[in-house]
């Protein structure tokens, strides 16, 4: 039953796509100008006595500038399972006291500078960010080490954090993107600490300062951090101020294990999640992937984007354009230090969420069996080639790029590396990743909603119910 | 001609930005390059270059919006920004996202009350192919059932999955000008109602492209590596061609500051937590009081060390966070009657009128003792750098200059607003905080859980 509905809706599907990626353009439209050089930006490299690795990219561009303080396997792949989202807990609380300062005079002084200090953290690592006015680079350096090294977890402070995280999650509850992903997740990882990310009820309640104040201990630690530095400031004063502000931080204790390994591939899942009176359904598609330093990471950027990476995806063409099914439908390849996974999802009305299905799996299968062609190949080359060229235009993301690259394992030229190493993509390279990524049985289900469409699911999986 | 929407800008603020001086480091200023050129046909062309990365941003500003919409189609001008990526009898549907993917952009379009933006940020070596795509939709339409029909249903999911499958619905900006507002062109639901959605018909789409869509009712505004003599060359290369079009007179949407509150109670069968959004009608575009509405929004709930977030967040502990919102754009991006709003979840053991009755104190303190010299100036920091963050991509810094372009005849304005900003006294906060914020002037909606108003009611 599976089978034949999926070959109907290949059918149906393969051939107005397949022209459309080949479209004749029209034959006024000006070509497009030769490609500028591409811009890499110039790192300046040093590391501190105390361990701690400095980078500055210095810019000619805006009156500011930013700092990316990472700190490695300090994320939430590094919370008890009994406490999962403690990280996030952790990285709120910094900018909540210090010896010096109570919370408000640090966002007061923040304010001043013409600038923000906070910090979030992400499944590899907790990411302390600042940038001020580039009059204020010094101060807010200073600010930044002054939380960093001296946060000081006032019990109200804890206390306030933990009743609106409470809130907080209660909210995030009735989302039902919050429910998918949460499912999606546990489906993906199973047991390994990636399919935690998201807080519980037990888990704040179980937050004490003493937890705080020695996860705070063995997680920050200079050896185990990466500062960038970019923006209008050149690399001396970069490494000057790095020196003043953090040079003589000096930590005890050891610190946390790496995260082991999360396997690459997992037994589907099909979970129904009950939303009642839900108009839509949340249909999410997932299975474990690779982590960002395995070979396939490149071509499966590469496919994944053909696949969902865009409003000219296949799945968005699809789904949206062709079907009117959903206002977006996308896939995203999320690369981790220790793992992967390939995520898809559209929200859909509730009596098209069968055939929506059908629709994802048609294409995860189309892109398996047949070689993409030249024309949309080269569109998705090029359209991650202008992501590359769009975010180096902003500072910032200049800086969160290499910082989260560091954290997920890549080196420092693997920035100006990857539009080259993705224009080396070739078409039966797509097609093998396809075959060994996307196929349908080895992907999991979740669908947050009216009990009234699991009759249309059954095609597609034994569902199981859940919370 | 048509009637134009724009006004001139008041004198008095060319005064105001004359006697400015900033207390910032003067190194911290960004002023961003701007040329401007109007083409026979009317279309007005902004260039602002900056060659320090090989990188366009795109913005085509139309001036019309959900205000000038036909009254039997509430969200028809939205229905329309979709139709406008459907394709043309020159490029047929789907050819213009392929041509922009394939140049390594990014596209989108969003419609506001005042206007509609197409939007584009791409390598340079995309911008002539995406020219050719924005003059080729300005010309005309592939006006045909099947698009229509498709995204008709594409717009209704869209309105599922952010307002009728989400908790609080968006009640924050599309119910709460429902009810703070008393002309139609205020105060219809601009997403639309499904019924109007589904009603519309081809020859509507045809009429409003035919009369909002000319050259001479839209902006240009290019950012990045392109010169002004690129910029204006290319423009007449590709628009110089489409000939103007009448464009229908405006109507009069202004309506005077409310002198009654209104509040009202909503039961929400999604969410958890209760919410309250209190909109105070705010000062019109271009008068005195528009700046000091920006710093005073700021100084009450902009970011962690406003004064509401010190008091409600932290302090009381009663709400879970404070956000301000200027209708649904910015501050000094509309051009007819918008709302001031606040916006808080509130903990469900809190009562709301406790919450407002915290907010009234936190405004009655500016409106009796104004705000402090060392406060006002780092509220006016922060505004400058947010000023300054707000132009750093070339694709915000296009559209900006488009918006100001469109909405004040002029995009140069965007060099002056942190003049404004700093000019802003504590006086002026007296003033527009006992002018704005007043009872009279809200309209709070009460967002409640279906189950905590069920519990309410068995308690009276």
């Amino acid at each position: 039953m599976t089978k034949t509905i999926l070959t109907l809706c290949i059918a149906a599907l393969i051939s107005p796509i397949a022209i459309a990626a080949d479209m004749a353009m029209p034959k006024d439209l000006p070509a497009y100008a030769a490609d500028k050089p591409l811009p890499v930006p110039a790192i300046d490299q040093r590391t501190l006595d105390n361990g701690l690795t400095v980078w500055v990219v210095p810019r000619a561009g805006m009156p500011r500038v930013d700092y990316v303080l990472a700190f490695k396997g300090a994320g939430l792949a590094a919370d008890e399972a009994a406490t999962p989202g403690f990280a996030s807990t952790l990285a709120g609380l910094l900018t909540e006291g210090t010896a010096k300062r109570d919370s408000k005079a640090i966002a007061e002084q923040a304010q001043s500078l013409g600038g923000s200090v906070g910090a979030f953290a992400n499944n590899d690592g907790l990411v302390v960010s600042a940038d001020a006015l580039a009059s204020n680079a010094d101060a807010m350096l200073g600010l930044l080490a002054e939380v960093v090294r001296g946060a000081n977890f006032p019990e109200q402070e804890i206390a306030l954090a933990k009743a609106n995280a409470l809130q907080g999650l209660k909210a995030a509850e009735a989302q039902p993107g919050f429910r998918a992903e949460r499912a999606i997740l546990k489906a993906v990882y199973g047991e390994h600490p990636y399919a935690r990310t998201q807080n519980t009820e037990e888990g704040i309640q179980a937050i004490t300062r003493d937890t705080l104040v020695a996860a705070y201990q063995q997680r920050l630690r200079p050896e185990r951090a990466l500062l960038v530095v970019t923006g209008r400031i050149d690399a001396e004063t970069g490494f000057k101020l790095a020196q003043q502000h953090l040079g003589d931080w000096k930590v005890e204790g050891k610190a946390a294990p790496a995260t082991t390994a999360a396997a690459s591939t997992a037994k589907p899942s099909f979970v129904h999640l009950e939303r009642v009176g839900s108009v839509q359904s949340a249909v999410r598609v997932g299975r474990p992937a690779v982590p960002a330093t395995d070979a396939d990471y490149i071509p499966l950027r590469v496919a994944s984007t053909i696949l969902g990476g865009g409003f000219s995806s296949r799945l968005m063409q699809n789904l949206r354009e062709d079907k009117g099914y959903t206002y977006g439908a996308y896939l995203g390849y999320r690369a981790q230090v220790a793992g992967g996974a390939l995520i898809a999802g559209a929200d859909v009305r509730n009596e098209v969420t069968g055939a929506a299905l059908g629709e994802f799996f048609g294409e995860y299968k189309r892109i398996g069996a047949e070689a993409v062609s030249a024309r949309e190949l080269d569109m998705n080359k090029r359209y991650i080639a202008g992501g590359y060229l769009i975010s180096n235009q902003l500072q910032g993301a200049v800086a969160g790029t290499l910082a989260n690259n560091w954290l997920v394992g890549l080196p420092p030229e693997f920035l100006g590396e990857f539009v080259p190493k993705v224009r080396a993509v070739d078409a039966a390279q797509v097609q093998a990743i396809g075959k060994k990524y996307f196929a349908p049985e080895q992907q999991s289900i979740v669908v947050v909603g009216d009990n009234a469409v699991i009759e249309q699911l059954k095609a597609y999986g034994d569902f199981a119910a859940a919370k | 001609m048509p009637a134009s929407p724009v006004r001139p800008r008041l004198p008095l603020l060319v005064g105001l930005v004359l006697s400015a001086s900033l207390s910032a480091a003067d190194g911290d200023r960004f002023e961003v390059p701007v040329a401007v050129k109007t083409l026979d046909n009317g279309l007005t062309v902004v260039v602002s270059p900056d060659h320090s990365a090989p990188v366009v941003g795109v913005s085509v500003v139309y001036k019309v919006g959900m205000r000038s919409e036909p009254k039997n189609r509430t969200g028809f001008a939205h229905l329309f920004e979709h139709l406008m990526f459907e394709g043309t009898p020159n490029a047929p549907e789907g050819t213009f996202d392929k041509v922009i993917t394939g140049g390594g952009g990014r596209n989108n379009g969003s419609t506001r009350p005042d206007f509609t933006n197409y939007i584009e940020i791409a390598p340079v070596s995309a911008l002539e192919p995406i020219l050719w795509l924005e003059a080729d939709r300005m010309t005309t339409l592939d006006f045909n059932e099947k698009t229509l029909k498709n995204q008709q249903d594409v717009v209704k999911e869209e309105i599922r999955v952010n307002v009728k499958n989400q908790p609080y619905g968006g009640f924050m900006w599309i119910d709460i000008g429902q009810q703070a507002f008393s002309k139609w062109e205020n105060n219809h639901d601009g997403y639309g109602s499904f019924v109007d959605l589904e009603s519309a018909k081809l020859d509507d789409v045809r009429a409003f492209h035919r009369d909002y869509y000319g050259p001479n009712n839209a902006v240009l505004s290019l950012a990045g590596d392109v010169t002004p003599e690129q910029g204006f060359a290319l423009a007449e290369k590709y628009f110089g061609q489409i000939a103007k079009r009448e464009t229908p007179k405006r109507p009069d949407v202004s309506e005077p500051l409310n002198t009654a509150e209104k509040r009202i109670t909503q039961s929400d069968a999604l969410a958890q937590v209760p919410a309250v959004a209190v909109g105070y009608k705010t000062a019109d575009r271009g008068s005195k009081d528009q700046a000091p509405m920006a710093v005073l929004a700021e100084v009450l709930a902009g970011g962690d060390a406003s004064r509401l977030y010190q008091n409600l967040v932290k302090g009381k502990a009663m709400a879970l966070n404070i956000d301000s919102l200027f209708g649904l754009t910015g501050p000094f991006e509309y051009d007819g009657p918008t709302l001031l709003t606040l916006f808080a979840l509130y903990k469900p053991n809190v009562k709301v009128d406790d919450v407002l009755a915290e907010m009234d104190a936190q405004i009655a303190e500016i409106v009796k003792n104004g705000v402090s010299d060392a406060e006002l100036a780092r509220v006016k920091t922060a505004m400058l750098a947010d000023w300054n963050n707000s132009l750093e991509s070339f694709l915000s810094r296009a559209d900006t200059l488009a918006k100001y372009q469109a909405l004040w005849g002029d995009a140069k304005i965007a060099n002056q607003v942190p003049g404004w900003i700093q000019a802003v006294t504590s006086d002026d906060l007296k003033r527009v905080a006992g002018t704005y914020l007043t009872v009279a002037n809200r309209t709070v909606i009460d967002r409640k859980p279906a189950a905590m108003l069920a519990t309410d009611a068995e308690k009276q």
